[in-house]
């Protein structure tokens, strides 16, 4: 077991070079540089500033020089923010992110699986399609969207949370609100249907007919056996979780570091891009071993491959 | 037969039929979009600027002072064509994929879902900014995008239904009679995918829907002279407080549409393949 | 199809143990990230102190002056640093640093005296020194600075920046002593003191730079001599500056400045509404709700917004139809859809700038445009080829495509197909192939015509159009030496009439207009042309 997760983790590293090489390849196709901008600058500038960070230099030199330094750990210099490391940047803003994207997994979590069980139980009533209704509409709304609308209820009319800004726990409610409702529906529908199949098992009737209480048939045998399918989706959830916060933490003001998705490219900033582009990578890598290894434990006939 | 069943299930099912009808609405608006919207999309009227919803602009004007009703139908073309042309795209490349790696087994699959894995370990959403970049500019470059993102997990599924297939009686008896591996992958393995293939894509064109009202945001949505809902929810996202009417009606078209295909996908999910609520 | 259930899934029964420990660790996990929790504690605030709070648009790239161009980097810099000269409210260059100037009589010698009271918030006296060092670290060509050509009018300094002369003795920057600065110039430069309220400009300790190298703008590292100082710098995310009380000026009236990285406008007013900022700037769609209101500010920059012809495609080749486009398009009509109180213009000097004149330029006339369209061989529009308007994608731009495109079509019969690109991607194309027909702006360096008017010389490099005129380089490069300033007006004028009139490569459509909300009970606070904020003179009186 622990060699083959040792494997799992080793392979992550091929995995990362050909993530690494491929961005860096995009990243050169796309056309125009960190150093553009509206007001062009002289030659002779351009061309200092091209030495300073050899972007004079041809590009293949300038992939091995950065792939000899990542084998170093050095993400290098960021083009933008000057005289910052890429490595200092992720560190400063990775935890944020992280924080932020793991209030909305429990959030997810928590909303998901509780409405999902009630509405299994009391499957086809009214509380049941309530529940599933507002679930589906949770998926159907772009992030934006909802941002908005729920710091204009809680903020602006109700002055009950802050609207933006990340000083202490209160200012996380709305965000992690907004980037789990999602996903929230999403597990809740996953339960409902999971727990409703088992119910229909031979040995819940089993358990029914020796008269086990119904709270005791539910717990004990129902969600246990009914969770592994949203097992599965957890890894790629978090992942995506910590990974998809970019607009939510855009609109709420989050120092995190999803804004850099979209800064990063648009500034041409090319070792920050590299750089988050390879933390998640190789978070989505550990999330899916993650789950490998919850997978086998719960259920010890599904071999690691 | 079974197709009569469904029709029958479906007719007892009111939310079903509901969303059914609003996706054959939408289709239609993209559809006849010249014909049924009361104004050009692009004409514009100085003298209604930003106006809400009245008689003669039925949910209010824009800020060009064009109307958003007729914004809205034709936002339905893009928004449907982004939506399916990708899923599309996405399962046809996926489909394929995922055979060829299942049939032809051993190193040939091994080496193939290695790479699935490295496009699976990419983000997403760096992925799709990066590309549309660089295609850029065009209605295509988002299809591509957004299709070069997801069809990783339908390789993945189709995989698993090939290894299952590629066990059982009919495909090894065709084999024994000496079909070539492209006429399996045609004629055995994929019509016996198609279900989960349907499904698969009920589900992702919402996706793709909502994907591209993203990209709208980050501003790497469809260009002028087309909007999509996507772009009509972007322009009007932050004057909630102003101009409500900008935000709430494109949202409420999108929220819609991608609520009934989610509802339709679920109960086609159901019926065809109870199974499938897995993965 | 089959339905044969391959994979069993009826599982055993999990332990007790680890369906537990599942449940705890979803649980705990947020608590073991405590980073969220204490972020205020360090802040050293006493209760009663003034706090002024705003907003910067993006984390500052740089504090180092030297390297920083952007708009935010200034915004901090300008409040903790001062140079030899300085804005008043109207933008005239005056006294900071530097007690008085002397211009030589050919006016290639400038020669600043510095004042005596003047020290590093670790009270170190600033000396000419200092200035020397910095403006030759601007010019190194290994500091790799953007705007070194800011100092392209001091003798050789071009040289020794594009690494054609190795020696930076040769550069005319020269401290006499520690309280003169001397500094001589290629050719006479009239704008030369306003260049100096440019951080760029402003002094640098050498000790300090070399002491912590690329950390020197750090927290704790950084020496400064403005009115406050940085305590706190909390990247993506907070800057928090203090008065500085070794300043040498008039003490300031606030404690505390603390400007939040927001980068979404409509975040920022939510904010205000909520009560958590003193001053916002209002998103385009914001403004017309707030014009009535008495924290309302509006004040025009001196922003251009422009839409160039590229004169070598056909068929703008013809200055007949570049002078038919610009009159077809009726400047108020755009500038009614943005409702941001943006002026029209058909002139390039901006409102507010010395040389502006409104009665320069082609003014909406939608006959005379058809009868020249119809001159050049376009009879109604007939023949004329589908025109391309390219833009970088931002919903402003977008909105004023849309408008000249159907403004275009009425009064001319001419189809437009617009065509967005993302910003880097458009840079690429105005230097490698410039579209028939693209957008652009441009905001003052410094507030003097020479600046907008440079822009269109055949040595610019910022000149798209490929348009080149001798008599307007003629004028250009006179009015930039001229002293007079009735002789100087009339120089303008004529280069203006040509920009705008008779060769017509750009058609100016408005310019641009900051509004802001400042809550009543801030005083003094004065917003200028050029978005510069001296945060020295505001009061915070709750």
């Amino acid at each position: 077991m622990i060699k083959l997760i040792f494997r799992r983790f080793l392979w992550g590293i091929p995995v990362l070079f050909f993530v690494a090489s491929l961005t860096f390849s995009l990243m050169h196709v796309v056309p125009g540089g960190p150093f553009d901008k509206e007001k062009n600058l002289p030659p002779a500038i351009q061309k200092n500033i091209e030495e300073k960070y050899h972007l004079d230099k041809p590009v293949i030199t300038q992939y091995l020089l950065y792939m000899l330094s990542l084998s170093k750990g050095d993400l290098g210099p960021s083009y933008k923010y000057l005289g910052r490391n890429v490595n200092d940047i992720i560190s400063q803003t990775f935890p944020v992110s992280l924080e932020l994207g793991l209030w909305a997994f429990v959030i997810a979590i928590i909303l998901g699986i509780s409405t999902g069980i009630i509405s299994a139980v009391r499957v086809n009533t009214l509380i049941d399609r309530v529940s599933q209704f507002v679930a589906t509409a949770g998926i159907s709304m772009p992030n934006f969207v909802l941002a908005v609308l729920l710091i204009l209820i809680f903020s602006e009319y109700l002055k009950a949370l802050p609207a933006a800004l990340w000083e202490s726990s209160r200012y996380a409610i709305l965000p992690s609100l907004t980037l789990s409702l999602g996903p929230a529906a999403y597990i809740s529908r996953l339960t409902r249907g999971s727990i409703i199949d088992i119910l229909g098992k031979d040995y819940i009737k089993t358990a029914r007919a020796k008269g086990l209480s119904e709270p005791l048939i539910l717990f004990k045998h129902v969600i246990r056996n009914s969770i592994s399918p949203i097992i599965t989706i957890l890894g790629p959830l978090g992942a995506t979780l910590v990974t998809g916060s970019f607009i939510v933490e855009y609109i709420f003001s989050i120092p995190g570091m999803g804004k850099f998705f979209i800064t990063a490219v648009t500034n041409r900033d090319y070792p920050l891009i590299m750089g988050i582009t390879l933390i998640y990578s190789a978070l989505i890598i550990i999330a899916n071993i993650f789950v490998d290894i919850l997978y086998s434990v719960i259920d010890p006939r599904v071999r690691m491959k | 037969m079974k197709r009569w069943k469904f029709f029958e299930r479906i007719k007892r099912d009111k939310i079903a039929l509901f969303s059914i009808a609003i996706i054959i609405i939408t289709c239609a608006a993209a559809l006849f979009a010249p014909y049924l919207s009361p104004y050009p999309f692009a004409v514009q009227d100085p003298g209604a600027i930003l106006k809400g919803p009245s008689l003669k602009y039925l949910l209010g004007t824009d800020r060009l002072g064009r109307d958003l009703l007729s914004r809205i139908i034709y936002g339905s073309r893009v928004s449907m064509l982004v939506g399916f042309t990708s899923s599309l795209l996405a399962l046809i490349i996926g489909a394929i994929y995922g055979a060829i790696s299942g049939l032809a087994g051993q190193r040939t699959d091994n080496f193939m879902m290695r790479i699935v894995d490295i496009v699976y370990s990419l983000p997403d959403l760096l992925l799709i900014i990066l590309i549309s970049v660089v295609i850029g500019r065009s209605v295509i470059g988002i299809f591509l995008a957004l299709a070069l993102v997801s069809w990783v997990t339908i390789a993945r599924l189709v995989r698993g239904e090939a290894l299952r297939l590629k066990e059982q009686l009919f495909v090894e008896a065709a084999r024994g009679l000496g079909a070539s591996n492209l006429r399996i992958i045609f004629v055995h393995l994929l019509p016996n995918t198609v279900g989960p293939l349907i499904v698969t894509l009920t589900f992702r064109i919402p996706a793709a829907i909502l994907a591209e009202s993203t990209l709208s945001f980050v501003g790497l949505g469809i260009t002028p002279p087309f909007s999509s809902w996507g772009t009509l929810a972007n322009d009007g996202w932050s004057a909630i407080k102003f101009y409500p009417h900008l935000i709430i009606f494109p949202s409420f078209a999108i929220f819609l549409t991608i609520l009934s295909f989610n509802y339709l996908g679920d109960t086609l999910r159901d019926f065809l393949d109870p199974e499938m609520r897995y993965k | 199809m089959s339905q044969q259930d391959t994979k069993e899934r009826e599982n055993p029964p999990l332990s007790p143990f680890f369906k537990g420990g599942l449940i705890l660790a979803f649980i705990l996990v947020p608590f073991l990230f405590p980073a969220c929790k204490n972020r205020n504690t360090e802040s050293r605030q006493i209760k009663g102190e003034k706090v002024f709070r705003m907003v910067i648009a993006s984390e500052p790239p740089t504090l180092d002056w030297s390297l920083a161009t952007d708009n935010v980097s200034f915004h901090v810099i300008t409040n903790i640093m001062e140079g030899l000269t300085q804005y008043d409210d109207d933008l005239n260059p005056v006294p900071a640093i530097a007690k008085k100037w002397e211009t030589s009589e050919d006016g290639k010698k400038i020669t600043f005296f510095l004042r005596d009271n003047v020290f590093w918030n670790d009270k170190v006296p600033v000396t000419a020194y200092d200035f020397e060092y910095s403006w030759k670290r601007l010019l190194n060509p290994a500091t790799g600075a953007e705007y070194a050509y800011f100092l392209y009018d001091l003798v050789n300094a071009y040289e020794y920046n594009s690494g054609i002369i190795k020696d930076q003795a040769l550069v005319g920057v020269k401290a006499k002593s520690g309280k003169v600065l001397e500094v001589t110039l290629k050719k006479p430069a009239v704008y030369f003191p306003s260049l100096t309220t440019f951080m760029v400009t402003f002094p640098l300790r050498k000790d300090i730079v070399e002491k912590y190298k690329d950390r020197w703008t750090d927290p704790g590292n950084i020496v400064t001599n403005g009115p406050f100082k940085l305590w706190k710098w909390e990247h993506e995310y907070k800057l928090e500056l203090t008065a500085n009380k070794d300043y040498y000026g008039e003490k300031v009236k606030i404690d505390w400045i603390k400007m939040y990285v927001v980068g979404e406008n409509n975040t920022a007013l939510t904010l205000y509404e909520t009560g958590d900022l003193d001053m916002v700037s209002i998103p385009p769609l914001a403004v017309n709700y707030y014009k009535k209101s008495k924290e309302y500010i509006n004040t025009p920059q001196l922003r251009g917004y422009y839409y160039g012809f590229n004169i070598r495609k056909k068929p703008f080749d013809d200055m007949r139809v570049r002078r038919a486009f610009s009159m077809a398009i009726d400047r108020k009509r755009i500038t009614d859809v943005l409702k941001g109180g943006e002026i029209p213009a058909s002139s390039w000097i901006p409102k507010g700038m010395f040389g502006y004149n409104e009665n320069i330029g082609l003014k909406f006339n939608p006959e005379e445009a058809r009868r020249l369209l119809a001159e050049a061989g376009y009879s109604s529009g007939k023949g004329f080829p589908e025109v391309n308007i390219t833009f970088n994608t931002d919903a402003e731009n977008k909105l004023i495509a849309e408008n000249v495109q159907s403004q275009l079509k009425e009064n001319l019969n001419i189809n437009v197909k617009l065509d967005n690109q993302e910003w880097k991607v458009y840079l690429k194309t105005l230097k490698t192939k410039p579209p028939e027909i693209f957008r652009l702006g441009w905001g003052a360096d410094y507030p003097d015509p020479d600046n907008f008017m440079n822009l269109f010389t055949s040595s610019s490099g910022n000149n798209n159009t490929d348009w080149v005129n001798p008599e307007y380089d003629r004028l250009i490069a006179m009015g930039a030496g001229t002293k007079d300033r009735a002789l100087r007006l009339k120089i303008y004028d004529d280069a203006q009439k040509i920009l705008c009139e008779e060769d017509v490569p750009i058609m100016p459509l408005f310019v641009a207009s900051q509004n802001l909300l400042v809550k009543k009970y801030i005083k003094g606070f004065k917003p200028n042309a050029m978005d510069i904020l001296y945060l020295k003179k505001v009061a915070v009186e709750k």
